[in-house]
């Protein structure tokens, strides 16, 4: 008997175990992933994903489109909304959470001068009390992850992966928002409708139920990546900028070899070439110059799944070219071994240790006085900079490279069915989505924050250590401004002639051929929306690791294992769910459009 | 040889209490009992209540229900399969590397890891001059105190090919840089190593203390008859805390299939995880990150089925020995 009993005691012990096997580690997360989220400066998560629209297209769409004109008369809205809205305001506050990234800056990521700005604002116009919820940004998928699991979900959230969205929808975890996305609803969210229009709102519209899910951002750009080079170490080794593949190669060499010329003592930490754990992203324009300049559409969706071209045709021979350069010592040799976020790389930058990089096209000149362009005047010398340059060229002889499309590259908005009042989170974005409020958010205060110059253009002014509160979280307030990615100001033209000055600290013409540059022989792939592929439900996080793991594992491996290292990691990429991925990709693509190649 | 004689616990040979009625039993000694009340709802409501949870292996995870609506596990070919996950689970090509490399570590850790706090605390025991013995015993503590992302981030300092201390100490004796940390194979070295320095002075304690509890006369017993240090310490230390040793033993090999989540996750990278990839990390990847709960239970309770077997094995084998085991 007692046996018996001590028997089952073990037996509830252990099982007790596997009932909180789940919730344990959720538990350790925040501990071990707080670590990978250090301030880091390469965004290389804005991603790209293949389920978006030519710019030149999407404008268009937007142009014909009528602008809604807004309702102003509060008893008409008050019919609309069946009530819930007295005098164009919830009678009694309701409160709503909104998720907003964390990128660890000098400010608090929910508590600043913009977020009280933007509460006031929702407090008087809709009597809404916003709560911010930030979210570390570089793990943002699986932190948000952890808040839908746990059912703490905000009430309006935004993620870059939609494949995390799907995830939710098939476990009946997001509200469906078509019913506010009527005709009917127009006029009540008419900023909405006329910033993103049916492009935006109705992309994720499901073709057979007609739910939609989530509704698409909007990019007000759309420069990418480009590759950098140091122009001082240039200028010294007496090296022109280089323009192909091998005059680039040559430079890293040379970088390389004259190491003590360069770095003096510090020549044992010359990195010629640096790269991070998303070797993908951060080899982008090479990789994309190794693609068919003249690769179809249905090949591109196919594919698509993973943006960043993992299975296409010519990746191959992309990565192989790491992988030398890697055996040549030209690229940082521990670029694997530190986690996502690590502050490292970045560190080794503005040190002035690195001779190239492929990253974001504005990564030299974020963040002020931090922006590696600043710091390397300051810690390396005033001739010491990054500059942007177009050096891999496609069989073509252009030098491709994939652009931002405005609809569908950008961050996708959902509300959980933990929000209960789908409809303040609509007046929100809405709200958010006024362009006068997102003026305010991208400029804040002229004589404070910003300076107005004849021709309408805009200088920022970089807050200091007296002014830490006036601090953006984000270029252009990007976070907060959820609809909208990118400089877009009142005024058009001032946009355009303001965007090279915003970048506070850097000089202006380094942006702007950084600009140029990235949007040279630019390629937008299209959208396409042949309806839910199953396959993809809740595998982004999944293959999205076995690409990097992939892509890091080829290039460090040794030249003569290089074919077989590839192979066994893409076998185990294709297994795991890439291929019956493209498998059903390639099926609803010829269920839709048939024999075509082209969108 | 007819009765052991050797340990504390042995000498009250044959005593058997009197059986009392419950009833009596509570009435008189209701104080003890009011005070287990506190830990046994503490049981029931965090260790009993969540293992509701357990039959989401079974089931089609909704956000939207409590675990008894949601519907039982079914596939669209085949209508209802309650062990979908399992299945899953073991037709997961990434499933089946974790269990593997589960077991591979775990078993070198044990052989390799198990017996270490034994060896310290042996030799910790043969010294004599108190102070250093102090001061050793802190030192050999301290690393249990820290958390594995700050070991990993010593480990890189320490190893990395390039920047790490012992790699530039390699190059300049013209070595070669040793990649520690990101060749598979080599990283196995480097986890286990961590592994035991991070644990073998905590892990001695409880040896110590049963080494504290054996009778000082069998040492001066030994000591007249001529044995020295070795012998003693093979013949009486060893046999004193083998009982000890045991019950360790059995609860380690109980958890063959478990394993420090934080270890693996954070010395983890791109380039060693064919090595690296273990269930924990697994569960948490594929199960949580990848929203994919239902599989994360199931493999969940995989673990703790075949932990619990294994446990239940270790001791009945060694009652069969005629160790005492756990009960």
């Amino acid at each position: 008997m007692k046996k018996l009993l001590a028997m089952i005691l073990v037996l509830c012990m252990v099982l007790s175990l596997a009932a909180c096997g789940s919730s344990n580690t959720e538990e350790k997360t925040p501990d071990t992933t707080q670590a990978e989220t250090e301030k880091q400066p390469e965004a290389k998560k804005d991603d790209t994903t293949t389920q978006s629209s030519g710019l030149g297209e999407t404008l268009k769409q937007a142009e014909e489109e009528e602008k809604v004109e807004e309702v102003k008369e509060v008893d008409v809205i008050s019919e609309l909304t069946g009530g819930a809205l007295v005098d164009g305001k919830f009678p009694e506050t309701v409160t709503l959470k909104v998720e907003c990234y964390d990128r660890d800056g000098d400010t608090p990521a929910g508590d600043n001068m913009y977020t009280d700005y933007i509460k006031k604002q929702a407090l008087e116009r809709y009597n809404i009390a916003v709560e911010y919820v930030p979210v570390p940004r570089w793990t943002e998928v699986d932190q948000l992850n952890n808040l839908l699991a746990a059912q703490e979900a905000p009430d309006v959230c935004y993620t870059y992966d939609y494949a995390t969205i799907q995830a939710y929808t098939d476990m009946d975890g997001v509200n469906d928002l078509s019913p506010y996305l009527t005709e009917e609803f127009k006029p009540l969210f008419a900023n909405l409708w006329n910033w993103l229009g049916s492009a935006g709102l109705l992309a994720h519209r499901d073709p057979d139920t007609g739910a939609i899910n989530a509704i698409e951002g909007k990019r007000a750009e759309f420069y990418r990546t480009a590759t950098f080079i140091r122009q001082d170490w240039l200028d010294k080794l007496g090296l022109a900028k280089p323009t192909t593949q091998d005059e680039f190669e040559a430079c890293l060499v040379a970088f390389r070899d004259n190491a003590e010329t360069l770095l003096g003592a510090d020549a044992s930490k010359m990195v010629p070439l640096s790269l991070s754990t998303d070797a993908g992203w951060r080899a982008s324009t090479l990789i994309e110059s190794y693609l068919d300049p003249n690769i179809t559409d249905k090949e591109l969706y196919i594919n698509g799944f993973d943006e960043r071209h993992y299975t296409q045709n010519g990746t191959k021979d992309a990565i192989k070219v790491l992988n030398k350069w890697y055996n040549m010592d030209l690229i940082w040799k521990d670029f694997a071994l530190y986690a996502e976020g690590d502050a490292t790389e970045g560190d080794m930058q503005k040190a002035g240790y690195v001779g190239a990089m492929i990253c974001n096209y504005d990564i030299p000149f974020r963040d002020g006085e931090n922006s590696i362009n600043y710091q390397l005047t300051q810690l390396v010398g005033p001739e010491a900079k990054f500059v942007a340059i177009d050096t891999f060229k496609d069989k073509n002889g252009g030098y491709t490279k994939y652009a931002y499309t405005t609809t569908g590259s950008d961050r996708k908005i959902f509300m959980p069915k933990t929000n209960t009042n789908v409809l303040a989170g609509f007046l929100f974005l809405n709200m958010i989505t006024d362009p006068e409020i997102i003026n305010y958010l991208q400029l804040g205060e002229e004589g404070i924050t910003f300076t107005k110059n004849a021709d309408g253009s805009v200088n920022t002014i970089a807050a200091d250590a007296d002014h830490v509160a006036n601090t953006i979280n984000s270029q252009y307030n990007i976070d907060y401004t959820m609809t909208c990615n990118g400089l877009h100001l009142l005024d058009e033209d001032a946009t355009i002639k303001s965007k090279a000055l915003s970048y506070a600290n850097v000089d202006p013409a380094d942006v702007a051929e950084a600009m140029r540059v990235s949007s040279n022989d630019a390629k937008f792939a299209p959208v396409v929306n042949v309806g839910v592929i199953e396959a993809e439900s809740g595998l982004g996080n999944t293959l999205s690791d076995l690409r990097n793991s992939g892509y890091c594992k080829s290039i460090v491996a040794s030249e003569a294992d290089f074919d077989s290292v590839w192979d066994s990691c893409m076998n185990e990429y294709l297994a795991a769910g890439g291929q019956a991925i493209m498998d059903e990709r390639a099926e609803a693509w010829q269920r839709v459009l048939g024999d075509k190649t082209m969108y | 040889m007819s009765k052991k004689i050797s340990t504390s616990e042995n000498i009250i040979v044959g005593y058997k209490p009197r059986r009392m009625p419950i009833g009596t039993a509570l009435r008189k000694y209701w104080q003890l009992y009011l005070l287990l009340l506190l830990p046994i709802v503490y049981f029931i409501i965090f260790r009993y209540k969540p293992m509701e949870f357990i039959v989401v292996a079974f089931k089609d995870y909704k956000l939207n229900m409590n675990v008894w609506e949601m519907p039982w596990a079914s596939t669209k070919k085949e209508g209802l399969d309650v062990f979908k996950w399992f299945a899953t689970a073991f037709k997961d090509q990434m499933f089946l590397k974790a269990l593997k490399n589960t077991i591979t570590l775990n078993i070198m850790d044990l052989i390799i890891g198990f017996p270490a706090p034994i060896i310290f605390a042996l030799i910790l025991n043969e010294l004599t001059a108190k102070r250093y013995k102090k001061i050793v015993q802190t030192i050999a503590y301290m690393p249990h105190f820290l958390s594995w992302v700050i070991i990993y981030s010593i480990a890189l300092q320490l190893l990395a090919p390039s920047t790490g201390l012992l790699n530039m100490i390699f190059d300049n004796l013209g070595i070669g840089s040793v990649d520690f940390l990101g060749n598979p194979d080599t990283w196995v070295g480097t986890y286990i190593a961590f592994g035991v320095w991070q644990n073998f002075g905590w892990g001695s304690i409880v040896y110590l203390a049963a080494i504290a509890g054996i009778n000082p006369e069998l040492y001066e017993a030994a000591s007249v008859d001529g044995a020295g240090r070795f012998k003693k310490m093979w013949h009486i230390t060893l046999p004193g805390i083998k009982s000890t040793i045991v019950v360790l033993l059995i609860m380690a090999l109980g958890g063959i299939l478990g394993g420090n989540f934080d270890r693996n996750f954070a010395m983890q990278n791109k380039l060693n995880i064919a090595k690296s990839e273990v269930l924990s990390t697994f569960v948490y990847k594929r199960g949580i990150k990848s929203l994919k709960f239902e599989l994360s239970t199931a493999v969940g309770l995989f673990q703790s089925v075949v932990g619990v077997f294994f446990l239940l094995s270790a001791n009945f084998l060694s009652r069969k020995l005629g160790e005492r085991g756990l009960w």
